[in-house]
């Protein structure tokens, strides 16, 4: 009796355990967006609005964890998917210029190519896929090449954030020591 | 013998919970306390970030179909293009009793945490009989012990805190089920039903299904 009471709460226990596996974790790199103008939605219930809405990035965070990530988890001159999971989106509300390109208001998965000063940035039309193992060419909207710029700090979860320029907005993507500026214009 | 059994299973069960809540406890050991509504950036205890703190209710998306990504990825789809995809972000208990002490009955909740939670229909849809325009839509629900209010609204790319009911496309009253578990991040995603596919919004001992047909 003693023994089935004592068993009880541990099958109990087991039998939770089971029932919540079929639900998602968290992933160990968390999904996150970012707004241009900056902090949109929360300027949005605010009444704090300047301007419209022109653009949003939504990308998984994947983390150093002490590892060397630009030259070594991601190999110089080849195809990153530029974050983890789920292909990294990007959605212009409005049409943008990238260079000389335009890009008309839509959804677009960003790819890049590191190298040790230069990144090339690719956007491509291929939406809702899966990282960058079915990357195709000519689904490309346009490519450009940015500087890849050392930091001083090491940023250990990869970031993806806008900031304002006097001729539309930067999107800056910044992990371990490596930082660079994607210049979008209207 | 029965000795013998009952050790037995006992180390298997505690082999198999430490494999299963691994995860989510190193997770909670390294943030702080927070109210779910706070629109504080919570630094993480070691990461340094000057640009963009990782958030302590993460974002997260589910596609339906179930995996869309994988699948497209893996070359095994059988659609052009998913249904529908919802991304949210996942507060989590930290001890608390969501459904008694947190949430008011009665008053809107964002069904998530930081921006709005967002439902995307990539084609129309029905819900309980309505057809649903395809578009963007934002979610919130009003919570009741037995049943929960979800409204679809308009008011795209804006923060969870203030709703704007001006702008409901929807409301549909769905019923709530008690679980015997507890969970711990709230959840949200689709399963696959007869005629398209049911909403699962789960956390604490409450689950909600909104069933969607395409």
């Amino acid at each position: 009796m003693k023994k089935a009471f004592f068993l009880f709460p541990v099958l109990c226990f087991s039998v939770m355990i089971v029932a919540q596996s079929n639900v998602p974790p968290v992933d160990k790199s968390p999904l996150d967006i970012s707004y241009y103008p900056v902090n949109y939605p929360v300027l949005k219930i605010q009444d704090k609005i300047t301007e419209p809405l022109a653009a949003r990035v939504m990308y998984s965070r994947p983390q150093k964890a002490g590892r060397p990530i630009f030259g070594g988890l991601v190999k110089y001159g080849e195809l990153w998917r530029l974050g983890a999971n789920e292909a990294t989106e990007i959605e212009f509300f409005k049409n943008v210029h990238l260079g000389k390109k335009k890009i008309n208001k839509g959804r677009y998965t960003l790819y890049a190519v590191a190298n040790e000063t230069t990144w090339t940035i690719i956007v491509n039309k291929e939406t809702d896929t899966w990282g960058s193992f079915k990357y195709d060419a000519k689904k490309d909207v346009t490519r450009v090449v940015v500087t890849a710029q050392k930091t001083d700090t090491v940023v250990e979860s990869m970031s993806m954030y806008f900031e304002k320029t006097t001729s539309g907005f930067n999107l800056i993507i910044a992990w371990d020591n490596i930082k660079t500026a994607v210049p979008f214009t209207f | 013998m029965k000795i013998t059994s009952c050790c037995f299973f006992l180390v298997l069960s505690i082999i198999f919970i430490s494999c299963n809540s691994g995860k989510d406890e190193k997770k909670e050991n390294t943030t702080k306390k927070t109210t779910p509504d706070s629109i504080n950036r919570i630094l993480p205890a070691k990461p340094v970030n000057p640009y963009a703190t990782v958030d302590i209710s993460p974002m997260d998306m589910a596609y339906f179909p179930v995996d869309y990504p994988k699948l497209k990825m893996a070359g095994q789809l059988t659609a052009a293009k998913p249904h529908a995809r919802v991304i949210y972000s996942r507060p989590h208990l930290e001890g608390r009793h969501i459904f008694k002490e947190v949430l008011k009955y009665g008053e809107p909740w964002r069904m998530g945490a930081n921006e709005s939670t967002e439902l995307e229909l990539y084609s129309e849809a029905v819900i309980q009989n309505k057809k649903i325009k395809a578009g963007r839509y934002i979610l919130y629900c009003i919570p009741q012990p037995n049943e929960w209010t979800i409204v679809l609204n308009n008011n795209t790319d804006t923060w969870g805190l203030q709703q704007d009911a001006s702008k409901d496309v929807a409301r549909f009253t769905v019923p709530v089920k008690e679980t015997t578990n507890s969970l711990e991040y709230y959840t949200m995603i689709f399963e696959h039903a007869e005629k398209g596919a049911d909403l699962l919004m789960a956390w604490d001992n409450v689950e909600v299904r909104l069933p969607l047909s395409f």
